[in-house]
C-alpha cells in the first residue's frame, strides 16, 4: 500500500461515543483522507458502530469498507474512487 | 480550600445556587442538542451514565458533528456539481446525436425528446411534451396496429423495425424499455434513424444494376440478331438486282429490306447504349457542328413546316468527340421534331460561353413534357412513342455521352410551353486524354 494508514482503536467504547471519536479522527485527518494520502482504520467491537460509522463517513463522501476480525471489526475509511463519483 | 468551601454551605457566595441551576440547564440543553444531532447521524442518544455532563463539554460533540456536517455539505456540493456536469454532457449527447430520441410514458405520452426528433418529425408541433407520440410523430389519432412502443411496453423487450414511413420519411426504429429501480417498465425509449437518403441511394443502385443487366442482355441479343438481319438485308438486295423479278414482288422485297433496316437501327441503338464507347477527343468548333446538323435536318423537315433557328455566339473550340456530340444534337432535335408532330413549329438552337464551359440549348415550342415524365425521360427505355418509332434510348445515350465528357445535360419544360434541353461541356475535359 502506498498511502499511510492511521489507526484508531476504540475497542470497549460505548456506542454514541464510538461515532463521535471516529468522526473526530476523520475531521482531524480530513486533508490526508480526502487527498488519498492516508486511510483510516477504526477498530471497534461495537456492532452498532459498524453501521453508524460507515453511514456517516459515506455521507461525508468517503469510501468505507468493514472487515470482521476475530475479536473486533475493522472499518476502513478512504478517499472515494474518482470514477465512482462521475 | 476547595473542599472546605463545598462543605460549608453557608460560606458560598451569593448567586451560587442560581449559577449551579443555570449550568445544569445549560448541560441539559447541550445534551439534548447533541442527542438530536446524534439521531440525525443515525446513532443512539448519549445517556448520563455513558457520559457525564462534564465529559460532554470536554469531548465537544457539537464541534465534532458540525465539522462532520461541513464535510457532508462539501461532499454534497461536489456530487451536485458532478451530477450537473454529467447531466449537461448527457443532454449534449442527447441533442447532438444523429438519431431521433424520445422517451414516452406508459400512455405513449412524450416525456422528453431531442433536437433531431423535433427537427425531423415535430417541426411545427407546439407543446410536444405530454402529447401522444403517435399524434406528434406519426400524425395519426390512435397508435398504429404494429406499434413497436406498445410491443415493448407489453413484453418489456426491445423491438427493432427495419423500415417504417413517417411523414414521408423512411425510418429505422428501435424501442427499448425504460425501467425504474424495481425493474417495472415505466415507459419506452424510442430511437429512430432517418434512412430516407440511404434508401434512395439503395434504390438508385438497384435501378442502375437492373439497367446494367438489361444492357448486357440487350447487347447479347443485339449482337446475335445483327448477323441474321445483315444477311436478310444482303440477300434481299441481291434478289432485288435480279431482272427477272416482277415489280409486284420487288415492292414486297423492298418492304422486307426496309423493315430489316428498321430492326437493324434499333439494334444499333441498343448496342450504342450497352457499350457506350469512350469518346475520341478532337479539337473542333461546336458552332460549325451545330450548323451542319441543323442544315441537314432542316432539309429533311421543311415539308413539315418546322423552322430551325440558330442563335450562336462565339464560343471557344471544344476538345471532345465530334461524332458523339453530333449524336447528342441530332437526338435532341429529332425528339423536338417528334414532339412537334408535323405541326408548324420552331426549334431554336443557341450556344454561349459559360465560366469554364460551353453551353448549347435546343428549344421547341411543342407540347412540353408532363410533370410525371420529366424525371424519367433520361431513363433508358422510357418512351411515350409507339413501338418502332421510339426505343426510349435516345436521351439515355445522350446522358451517357455528356457524362463521359465531364459535362451536364438537363431539361426545362412545362406542359404546353415546349421543352428546352441544355447541355454544358467543359472546353478541355481534364479527366480524359485525347485520341
Ligand atoms: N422535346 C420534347 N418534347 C416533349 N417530350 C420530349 C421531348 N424530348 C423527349 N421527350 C420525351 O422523352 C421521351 C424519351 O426520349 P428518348 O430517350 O429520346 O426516347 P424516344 O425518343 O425513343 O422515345 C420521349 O418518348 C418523349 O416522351
Ligand atoms: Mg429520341
Amino acid at each position: 500500500m502506498r498511502n499511510k494508514t492511521i489507526s484508531l482503536d476504540i475497542i470497549g467504547q460505548m456506542c454514541p461515543a464510538c461515532l463521535l471519536l471516529a468522526l473526530k479522527e476523520i475531521n482531524r485527518n480530513k486533508g490526508l483522507l480526502r487527498s488519498g494520502k492516508a486511510n483510516l482504520i477504526v477498530k471497534t467491537d461495537h456492532r452498532d458502530a459498524t453501521r453508524t460509522i460507515p453511514g456517516a463517513a459515506s455521507a461525508m463522501g468517503y469510501a468505507v469498507s468493514v472487515a470482521k476480525k476475530e475479536t473486533h471489526y475493522e472499518i476502513k475509511i478512504e478517499q472515494k474512487n474518482e470514477d465512482e463519483n462521475t | 480550600m476547595k473542599t472546605k468551601t463545598l462543605k460549608g454551605k453557608s460560606r458560598r457566595p451569593d448567586g451560587y445556587e442560581k449559577t449551579l441551576k443555570e449550568n445544569k440547564l445549560l448541560h441539559q440543553y447541550i445534551r439534548k442538542k447533541v442527542n438530536q444531532l446524534l439521531t440525525i447521524m443515525g446513532t443512539k442518544p448519549l445517556n448520563s451514565r455513558g457520559l457525564r455532563d462534564e465529559g460532554i463539554i470536554a469531548i465537544d460533540p457539537i464541534g465534532i458533528i458540525s465539522e462532520s456536517f461541513g464535510q457532508v455539505l462539501e461532499h454534497l456540493k461536489e456530487s451536485n456539481r458532478q451530477l450537473r456536469i454529467a447531466r449537461d454532457h448527457l443532454q449534449a449527447v442527447f441533442d447532438t446525436a444523429g438519431v431521433c430520441i424520445s422517451i414516452v410514458d406508459r400512455d405513449l405520452k412524450i416525456l422528453k425528446c431531442n433536437e433531431k426528433q423535433k427537427e425531423l418529425l415535430a417541426k411545427n408541433a407546439s407543446g410536444i411534451m405530454g402529447r401522444h407520440c403517435y399524434r406528434v410523430y406519426c400524425g395519426i389519432d390512435s397508435p398504429p396496429l404494429s406499434c413497436p412502443a406498445i410491443e415493448t411496453l407489453e413484453t418489456g423487450r426491445p423491438v427493432f423495425i427495419k423500415e417504417i414511413t413517417k411523414k414521408g420519411k423512411v425510418f429505422q426504429i428501435v424501442t427499448s424499455p425504460l425501467k425504474n429501480g424495481d425493474g417495472t417498465v415505466e415507459g419506452v425509449i424510442e430511437v429512430s434513424m432517418d434512412i430516407t437518403e440511404k434508401k434512395k441511394a439503395e434504390d438508385a443502385m438497384r435501378h442502375t444494376e437492373k439497367l446494367a443487366s438489361i444492357g448486357q442482355l440487350a447487347a447479347g441479343i443485339a449482337h446475335e440478331l445483327n448477323t441474321p438481319l445483315g444477311n436478310i438485308i444482303g440477300y434481299t438486295k441481291l434478289v432485288l438486282q435480279d431482272q427477272a423479278i416482277a415489280q409486284e414482288q420487288k415492292t414486297k422485297l423492298e418492304v422486307i429490306a426496309e423493315q430489316a433496316n428498321v430492326g437493324s437501327k434499333i439494334i444499333r441503338g441498343l448496342l450504342d447504349f450497352s457499350h457506350q464507347k469512350k469518346p475520341v477527343l478532337e479539337k473542333f468548333s461546336l458552332n460549325t457542328l451545330i450548323r451542319r446538323v441543323a442544315d441537314s435536318l432542316q432539309d429533311t423537315f421543311t415539308a413539315g413546316n418546322i423552322r430551325i433557328i440558330r442563335s450562336l455566339e462565339r464560343v471557344p473550340s471544344l476538345q471532345a468527340d465530334p461524332n458523339q456530340i453530333e449524336q447528342v444534337i441530332y437526338n435532341i432535335i429529332i425528339n423536338a421534331v417528334h414532339a412537334l408532330e408535323g405541326r408548324d413549329g420552331i426549334i431554336k438552337i443557341k450556344s454561349r460561353t459559360m465560366k469554364n464551359e460551353v453551353e448549347f440549348s435546343i428549344q421547341d415550342n411543342g407540347p412540353g413534357i408532363p410533370k410525371a415524365h420529366i424525371n424519367r425521360i433520361f431513363d433508358p427505355f422510357f418512351t411515350t412513342k409507339p413501338v418502332g418509332k421510339g426505343t426510349g434510348l435516345g436521351l439515355s445515350i445522350c446522358t451517357g455521352i455528356i457524362q463521359e465528357h465531364g459535362g451536364s445535360i438537363y431539361v426545362e419544360s412545362a406542359p404546353g410551353k415546349g421543352a428546352t434541353f441544355t447541355v454544358r461541356l467543359p472546353y478541355k475535359p481534364k479527366t480524359l486524354c485525347g485520341g
